[in-house]
C-alpha cells in the first residue's frame, strides 16, 4: 500500500497548499509534454512504493539520454535514518528545459527533498518524481516519468 | 471567518494566481514568431517548415471526427500507431512469442531494453512519431527532418524516385524520393536496416514506407504512412500521425553522453549503472 498524501494530514491550510502543487505539477507535467512516451521503460521502478529522501547533493549532471541527480540523502518517513548515496535518474534536458528546469538550478551541497521511485533491486537508484530546491521551488520530472503518488 | 479558513483562502488565492501565470507564461510564448518557417519552398505548394510536436487527439468520446483532428471521438491517438503489423502466417509465433517475452519481463520489473534505451535511435519510420519536437526545413528539391531526440536527421529528395531495392544501402533512416499529388507530398523509403525495427516487427530488404504528408491547416499536417514489404506481410501496414506547430520553439541538441541504462549481461534485463560503476 502506498504511502499516500502521508504529510497532508495536517491542517486545512497545508492540504490547500498540498493541492496547490499538486495542481501546478500536474499542470506543469502534463500541459507541456502530454501524451509524450519514455524513451525507455521505467518498470525496473517501484512506482507504487514511492518514497521521500532528504539530503545532500553531491552531483548535478546535464547531460542525455538523462540527467542524473546525486545525493547522501536519508528517507523522511522511514524509521531508518541512514544515509546513502542515491543516484536519482531524471528526465533529459529537453524535456525539463521545457517545463521550467533550469540547467544549474541545482548545485553541489544544495539541501534538497526529493520524491522518488526507488529501484526494485533496493539499490539505491531511482527515478525522480518531484524535487523541492533550497528556496522552496517544487519540479516535477516531466510527463513520462508520472506525477508524485505522495507528498 | 478563523484564522485557519482566512489562510486557506490566502493559500487558494496563491494557487489560483500561480496557475494563472502558468497560463499566461505559455500563451505569451505562443506568440513569438516562428523562426525556422521557411521562405524558399516552391511557390503555390504547401510549406511543411516549422517547428512540430505529436498531436494527440483530445480524449473525448462525443466529439465529432474532423479535418483537423481525424482522430477524435476515437478516444487518445495511438501512440505507436494502429494495428499490428499483418505479418506473414509463418513469423506470426515468432512475433508473438517475442512481444510475450518483453511483456512477461516488463511486468516482472525486469525490462528488455528498447533500442532507445541503448542510446540507438529510432531511425524509419519510428522517427516520425515525434517522441520529442520536431524541426522541418523544406526547400527546394528537398525536405529535411530534424528529430530533438538523438538529433535524427533524414532528407526527402522532391522530384526524385528512391533507389531500386538492389540499390539501396541499409541505413537508419533509409533513401527517400517524393513527388507532389496536388496537395500531398507522397515520399516512399526504401534501404532500411534489417535491425532498425518499428513495434518490433520485422522486416525484409523489399519493405518500402510510404508515407502522404499534407497540410490539415496552417497549424497541422499529418503523416499517413503505409508499410509495404510483400515477403514479411500479408499486406499494407497503415498507420496515421498528426502534428501541431510548435511557433517559437528553438530545437535542443541531443547527445547520448552518459547512458547509464545497460543491459545485465546475466539477465538480458534493463538496470541502472550508479556513477563510478564499471559497464
Amino acid at each position: 500500500m502506498p504511502k499516500l498524501f502521508r504529510a497532508a494530514r495536517g491542517m486545512t491550510m497545508r492540504k490547500t497548499a498540498n493541492q496547490c502543487v499538486h495542481a501546478l505539477v500536474v499542470v506543469l507535467t502534463f500541459g507541456v509534454v502530454h501524451g509524450a512516451h519514455a524513451h525507455h521503460s521505467f518498470a525496473m521502478f517501484d512506482n507504487e512504493n514511492q518514497i521521500k529522501l532528504q539530503g545532500k547533493v553531491t552531483s548535478f549532471q546535464w547531460t542525455n539520454p538523462h540527467v542524473y541527480i546525486e545525493l547522501d540523502a536519508a528517507s523522511v518517513y522511514s524509521e531508518d535514518k541512514t544515509v546513502k548515496s542515491w543516484t536519482v535518474e531524471c528526465a533529459n534536458p529537453g524535456i525539463l528545459n521545457r517545463i521550467g528546469w533550469k540547467f544549474n538550478m541545482i548545485k553541489a551541497g544544495d539541501e534538497v527533498t526529493i520524491i522518488v521511485a526507488p529501484l526494485r533491486s533496493g539499490e539505491p537508484g531511482a527515478l525522480l518524481k518531484q524535487v523541492t530546491l533550497p528556496d522552496g521551488r517544487v519540479f516535477a520530472n516531466g510527463g513520462p516519468a508520472g506525477p508524485a503518488l505522495i507528498q | 471567518m478563523s484564522v485557519r479558513a482566512i489562510r486557506t483562502t490566502t493559500v487558494a488565492g496563491a494557487c489560483a494566481a500561480a496557475l494563472l501565470a502558468v497560463f499566461v507564461a505559455w500563451s505569451g510564448s505562443a506568440q513569438e514568431p516562428d523562426r525556422s518557417r521557411s521562405s524558399s519552398g516552391v511557390a503555390g505548394m504547401p510549406d511543411f517548415s516549422g517547428t512540430w510536436e505529436r498531436y494527440t487527439p483530445p480524449r473525448d468520446p462525443n466529439a465529432p471526427a474532423s479535418r483537423a483532428a481525424p482522430g477524435a471521438g476515437g478516444g487518445l491517438g495511438p501512440t505507436f500507431g494502429g494495428a499490428p503489423p499483418p505479418l506473414k502466417a509463418e513469423l506470426v509465433a515468432a512475433y508473438e512469442a517475442d512481444l510475450k517475452l518483453r511483456q512477461d519481463a516488463e511486468r516482472r520489473g525486469e525490462p528488455i531494453p528498447s533500442v532507445n534505451a541503448q542510446c540507438i535511435p529510432e531511425g524509419m519510420p519510428g522517427m516520425m512519431i515525434a517522441l520529442f519536437p520536431m524541426e522541418v526545413l523544406q526547400t527546394r528539391g528537398q525536405l529535411t527532418i530534424v528529430q530533438e531526440s538523438f538529433s535524427q536527421i533524414r532528407r526527402i529528395y522532391i522530384g526524385e524516385n528512391p533507389p531500386a531495392i538492389e540499390d539501396a544501402e541499409p541505413t537508419f533512416f533509409g533513401h527517400s524520393g517524393a513527388k507532389w499529388e496536388g496537395d500531398t507530398l507522397v515520399v516512399e523509403t526504401v534501404g532500411i536496416k534489417e535491425n532498425v525495427r518499428y513495434r518490433n516487427a520485422p522486416h525484409s530488404a523489399a519493405m518500402r514506407i510510404v508515407e502522404r504528408m499534407r497540410m490539415l491547416n496552417p497549424d497541422r499536417f499529418e503523416n499517413q504512412i503505409t508499410v509495404v514489404d510483400p515477403e514479411f506481410l500479408t499486406g499494407p501496414w497503415s498507420w496515421t500521425w498528426t502534428y501541431q506547430r510548435k511557433p517559437g520553439y528553438k530545437m535542443y541538441e541531443y547527445v547520448c553522453e552518459d547512458n547509464r541504462e545497460f543491459v545485465d549481461p546475466d539477465t538480458g534485463a534493463q538496470r541502472m549503472r550508479f556513477r563510478n560503476e564499471a559497464n
